[in-house]
């Protein structure tokens, strides 16, 4: 009766992490796509003439030191930088899920080596591993991708795999059994749904540390490379400019700041929500 | 309430009203206790019976508010509707001249503390009694509660402590400062029943002795039968009635206290049961021969030692088509061990079992966790059919026909079609455990095990889902393993009896010749207590 209660109020208020990240993100995403097809200027056409222009009606971000307009290049570098990070948490989330749930539901040895496996991965930094796979691999976007997908990958492990461990002694899932279902029916099937509130949550933290890693890596230079545009790159330019054009790294920083904050409501609002749900149980 | 001393009764709960939110919780409750009584307090889980009691000590959650009505306790107005709570008030009262025993004994003693200093602590808190005397006096009270060796005791963990003993040590902190009031919740619910009657011993020879009032909270009307001497039964937040206990069992005045009665499983009423044909022996679905089932300990982790600990031994018995076989027996005595081993959840056996039948299923005691929450109704009632089809494709069905089926089932089990869509969280306890017979019976296996699937229901339930098993078995002929620890449920439903203890079975028969002439002690023993 308390949480009935207590769940009734939470309603009438609505869950203001939520909506304020459905937001936050929505306009982040929404910029990004508009500037895969369309930016204002040119995102790649120099003009000495309007090196280091503040912001103005022209350019309402202002200009760089290679007087390219500074709102088209964040529009584009935002759009690469999402898409960088979507893929990274769409390699790693994969790949964990799978790992997870088959080291998580069967255990035994494997789950033993590939824990300690993913024990040992977690004691690295993650950016140095990933910058010891670049070194390997080469740098650009495709290897980029490739070595945080794979830096990523054990922290979505653990997470699928502890949720797989809680539930596969869970009385649905031994009748599942009983009944005859098939292994993998039960994996990706029985168990695979009722995670999915946990495993979003972690997606969308991956998915703010994707952006934070590849602003990073891009910043080392060692990501997208110019004259491609992305947010971490724009800021590694910038800040050669700090004091002369301070628009310039003002402009992609906050639009992390923007993405992350927003991702992290939109996380947390998604959690609370389902912990509704599952104490409605 | 005329008191016979004609003095003011030691409780008074005047009108009261409880609310969460827009939800009212408990409405217009009266009660009155006496010094030296015993007021029980029965009613379905929901009925606000326990906000009741949380009110009157002064431990209502701080979502609830008083809507109206106010708690009198000695003379003194503990909490009323409209002024703010007096939480220092409540403070002189509590754990001094009021204090609670709780359900869980596990969780509401501190695992990290040992429990000799955790009844200490009552008298570190509300007496100025020197450090010196602390250890004597709480001796003093773990002797008086009726347990041994208080000495040793006094330094155990709760977890060293069985069951028992953790609530009789919560029943020695509840009356070492002598209270005035006791309440009780469900204080004997998640004990056995030998240990559940020596509780409920002990409570009324507290009450006798100390002549405290106490307020006894359960579902179980049998229970309050024994112990108290009025009782109230609580319906939706009302008191629908209340009287002494005798009169309630005898004239009860309303529909719902006799609709409570007649659902309490008892042995008068006998089955009526067609005798089987004596002279066939049909084939058995399920043959146990010398069976022994064992744990392995210490499995989980990949360099500790392995052993083995036998949990069942030497299980011996044959399961007919069409045949309820009844299995009780007390908490952590194998009942589940056995019947995980038969269905195959445990490999770690010796012996044989035999089954002559297919996929035998199995329905949980808990309607909350044996139902996958992210599925609606139909697809699970369709899935032992797809799961089915899988493996022998002669079993094969369309859609529509799994639709049908499931359909089928559902309206007999006794719910309509509007449940196809929905989830299990959108069911009540009583409709989920429907779903969950559906869900074993719908492949029509020739033997089901239902491992206390009623323990978790209220009792008004229990009676319903009773009756459903029963017909569901009249109907498509399936054979059930039906293992309760309560002996009545298991008595209403059983053709023959196994009766477990210690991982042994210790007799087994007929039901009737069972419990006519019980051979062994403990059998008699379960008997009496029940």
């Amino acid at each position: 009766m308390t949480q009935n209660g207590n769940r009734r109020q939470v309603h009438r208020k609505g869950n203001p992490y939520l909506w304020i990240g459905l937001f936050m993100t929505g306009t982040a995403v929404l910029v990004a796509l508009v500037g895969a097809f369309w930016t204002p200027s040119s995102t790649t056409a120099m003009s000495a003439a309007e090196r280091f222009c503040g912001p103005s009606l022209r350019h309402p971000f202002g200009t760089d030191n290679f007087g390219r307009d500074i709102l088209s290049r964040v529009m584009k570098g935002a759009g690469s930088t999402i898409f960088i990070s979507s893929l990274v948490v769409l390699l790693s989330g994969g790949l964990g899920i799978v790992v997870g749930a088959l080291t998580g539901y069967f255990g035994g040895l494997l789950d033993e080596i590939i824990m300690r496996f993913t024990d040992a991965v977690n004691g690295f930094p993650s950016i140095l591993l990933a910058l010891v796979m670049i070194s390997i691999l080469g740098s650009g976007k495709k290897n980029l991708i490739l070595s945080l997908g794979i830096v990523f990958t054990p922290s979505f492990v653990r997470i699928v795999r502890s949720e797989f461990i809680r539930l596969r002694d869970a009385d649905y899932i031994s009748r599942a059994r009983l009944m005859g279902v098939g292994r993998l029916r039960i994996l990706f099937v029985h168990i695979l749904p009722n995670i999915f509130s946990t495993f979003w949550v972690s997606v969308m933290i991956g998915f703010n540390n994707g952006i934070l890693a590849e602003s990073g890596m891009s910043y080392l230079g060692i990501g997208v490379r110019p004259p491609d545009a992305s947010l971490g790159e724009m800021l590694s330019d910038a800040q050669g400019y700090l004091l002369r054009a301070p628009w310039y790294a003002l402009a992609p920083g906050l639009t992390i700041v923007w993405i992350v904050l927003g991702f992290s409501l939109l996380s947390e609002g998604i959690r609370q929500n389902s912990g509704e749900a599952s104490d409605g149980k | 309430m005329e008191n016979k001393a004609g003095i003011s009764p030691m409780v008074q709960i005047e009108n009261l009203s409880v609310c969460f939110g827009s939800t009212e919780a408990v409405r217009n409750v009266n009660l009155e206790i006496a010094r030296g009584e015993i007021l029980g307090v029965v009613g379905e889980s929901g009925s606000g019976k326990s906000v009741t009691a949380l009110t009157l000590m002064g431990l209502l959650a701080e979502s609830g508010d008083i809507a109206s009505g106010r708690v009198v306790f000695d003379g003194e107005t503990l909490a009323e509707a409209g002024k703010p709570r007096n939480r220092a008030l409540y403070r002189r009262y509590q754990g001094q001249r009021m204090s609670m025993i709780f359900q869980e004994p596990m969780t509401s003693l501190n695992p990290t503390q040992k429990v000799g200093a955790q009844v200490e602590e009552m008298l570190r808190l509300h007496t100025g009694l020197p450090r010196q005397e602390w250890k004597e006096k709480v001796l003093g009270s773990f002797a008086s509660v009726g347990l041994r060796d208080v000495e040793q005791l006094y330094d155990c963990y709760p977890h060293q402590l069985s069951g028992g003993m953790r609530q009789r040590v919560m029943i020695a902190m509840a009356v070492i400062l002598h209270p005035d009031l006791i309440v009780a919740d469900e204080p004997t619910t998640a004990l056995d029943v030998t240990v559940q009657n020596q509780i409920i011993a002990l409570l009324r020879e507290i009450n006798q002795k100390e002549h405290n009032a106490m307020l006894f909270i359960t579902h179980d009307l049998n229970l309050a039968r024994r112990i108290c001497h009025r009782i109230a039964v609580m319906k939706d937040g009302r008191v629908v009635e209340i009287q002494s206990a005798e009169d309630i069992f005898e004239n009860p005045r309303e529909e719902y206290t006799k609709k409570l009665i007649q659902a309490v499983p008892t042995r008068v009423r006998c089955k009526t049961r067609t005798p089987k044909d004596s002279q066939s022996v049909p084939r058995p679905v399920l043959e146990v021969h010398g069976l022994n089932v064992y744990y392995q300990e210490g499995a989980n982790s990949l360099f500790g030692r392995k052993r083995k600990r036998c949990v069942v031994s030497d299980a011996d018995f044959v399961l007919y088509p069409g045949e309820v076989m009844g299995l009780v027996g007390e908490s952590g005595c194998g009942k589940s061990s056995l019947s995980k081993a038969i269905l195959g959840m445990n490999r770690n056996v010796e012996g044989e079992i035999r089954h002559f039948s297919t996929r035998p299923q199995m329905i949980f005691q808990d309607p909350y966790s044996s139902l996958n929450p992210c599925k609606t109704v139909g697809w699970l009632l369709q899935e032992p059919l797809r799961a089915a089809g899988h493996l022998d494709k002669s079993l094969q069905m369309s859609e529509a026909d799994m639709r049908a089926e499931a359909c089928d089932m559902l309206r007999r089990v006794g719910l309509d079609e509007s449940c196809m869509h929905r989830k299990p969280s959108q069911l009540s306890g009583g409709q989920r455990q429907r779903i969950s017979i559906g869900q074993a019976l719908i492949t029509r296996p020739g033997f089901v095990i239902a491992d206390e699937p009623v323990s978790a229901l209220d009792v008004t339930l229990q009676a319903q889902i009773m009756e459903l098993m029963q017909r569901l078995q009249e109907e498509l002929g399936v054979a059930y393993l039906f293992i309760s620890h309560d002996i009545n449920v298991v008595y209403r439903m059983s053709d023959r009896i196994m009766v477990m203890k210690d991982g042994q079975i210790v007799e087994q028969g007929r039901t009737e010749e069972l419990f006519a002439s019980p051979k062994e002690a403990y059998t008699q023993l379960l008997l009496q207590e029940s």
